[in-house]
């Protein structure tokens, strides 16, 4: 076996507590990087959980909260991982709401603001700071957890949107930012076991998993495989680019 | 080093330009003094005087004598 992919390098994942965002902050950790996490919830499990990773692949996993609809709290979280040495390489940018489930019609706007506060305004609030870091480092990797639904619309309007969002943004950084050596690209999954996969209407599953080639849906170890990908120098060509991770939804 | 020395370092440096005449620099008033260049100054600024710029200062940083207004906010005098 080779080094560990991410060995020597520092990672920051928001919304690590569950689903895609714990597989990627596991994998990340198998591969050898040390990994600070951005999460809303103070959670006991999870402290137990993230010991145990130091434990069993001895780096460091350090913790930090702020709710992402409230500014200054995140602006201060912001603060906090900045000031951590070394500065971060890595950016997960993963923390999201599951958003509406009715149709436009009948979703009050102020849900749909309140869903792009936390799925995209506060990931690029996040993006802003840590690629400050990563620009006096020359280099970095920026991956933007985006979805099928982007493409697909299987899912409600305001999510569909910030994922389609997400997308434009990865695109318009990767440029931005390749000069400093830093590398943005957005993975879009598709139906996965989690806790925000299991409030899917029965609709939405029909169109994510019987379209899927692969006929299922995906776990989260999956979706953290292609993480993985993205975050280390197996992609160091590739940026600009959305990774579709969704069994194959081209039907 | 006093902290203006050290101000016009950061400038000399990170946007390459002569310390003659640094006191009228202005954004995109030189060539090197572009996105790029002004994200090295911030890094030079925050380095030199181990502050964090809050991301509307970043902005508003946009000449050698704003700069100075600008630091006293983080308890630096120029």
């Amino acid at each position: 076996m080779g080094a560990p992919l991410l060995e020597g390098h520092t990672a920051v994942v928001t919304g690590a507590r569950r689903g895609i965002g714990r597989a990627v902050l596991e994998r990340f950790c198998q591969e050898g990087a040390c990994v600070r996490v951005l999460n809303r919830i103070e959670d006991p499990d999870f402290i137990a959980y993230c010991l145990a990773l130091e434990e069993k692949y001895s780096v460091s996993v350090d913790q930090v909260y702020a709710d992402f609809l409230d500014e200054s709290a995140l602006k201060a979280a912001l603060k906090t991982l900045c000031a951590m040495k070394p500065a971060a390489d890595i950016l997960v940018n993963n923390a999201g709401i599951a958003g509406s489930t009715s149709m436009l019609a009948m979703t009050r706007m102020e849900d749909i603001r309140r869903s792009f506060e936390v799925n995209f305004f506060a990931s690029l609030t996040v993006t802003q700071a840590l690629a400050r870091q990563m620009m006096r480092l020359k280099k970095g990797s920026i991956v933007f957890i985006s979805s099928s639904a982007a493409f697909d619309g299987g899912a409600g309007i305001d999510y569909c949107a910030e994922k389609a969002a997400i997308i434009g943004a990865s695109r318009r950084l990767a440029v931005e930012l390749s000069r400093f050596g830093i590398r943005v690209n957005a993975l879009a999954p598709g139906l996965t076991n989690t806790d925000m996969g299991a409030v899917t209407s029965k609709e939405d599953e029909a169109v994510a998993v019987s379209r899927a080639l692969l006929g299922r849906r995906a776990e989260p170890s999956e979706i953290a495989d292609g993480v993985v990908y993205l975050a280390s120098d197996l992609s160091r060509f590739v940026t600009g680019q959305v990774l579709r991770v969704d069994g194959g939804l081209l039907k | 080093m006093t902290n203006r020395e050290k101000y016009i370092k950061c400038f000399t440096d990170a946007l390459e330009v002569p310390a003659e005449g640094v006191e009228k620099l202005e954004y995109q008033g030189v060539e090197s003094w572009d996105s790029v260049g002004h994200m090295s100054l911030i890094a030079a600024l925050e380095d030199s005087f181990d502050i964090q710029m809050d991301t509307d200062d970043i902005v508003d940083l946009s000449s050698f004598a704003k700069g100075i207004e600008i630091l006293k906010k983080y308890g630096v005098e120029i």
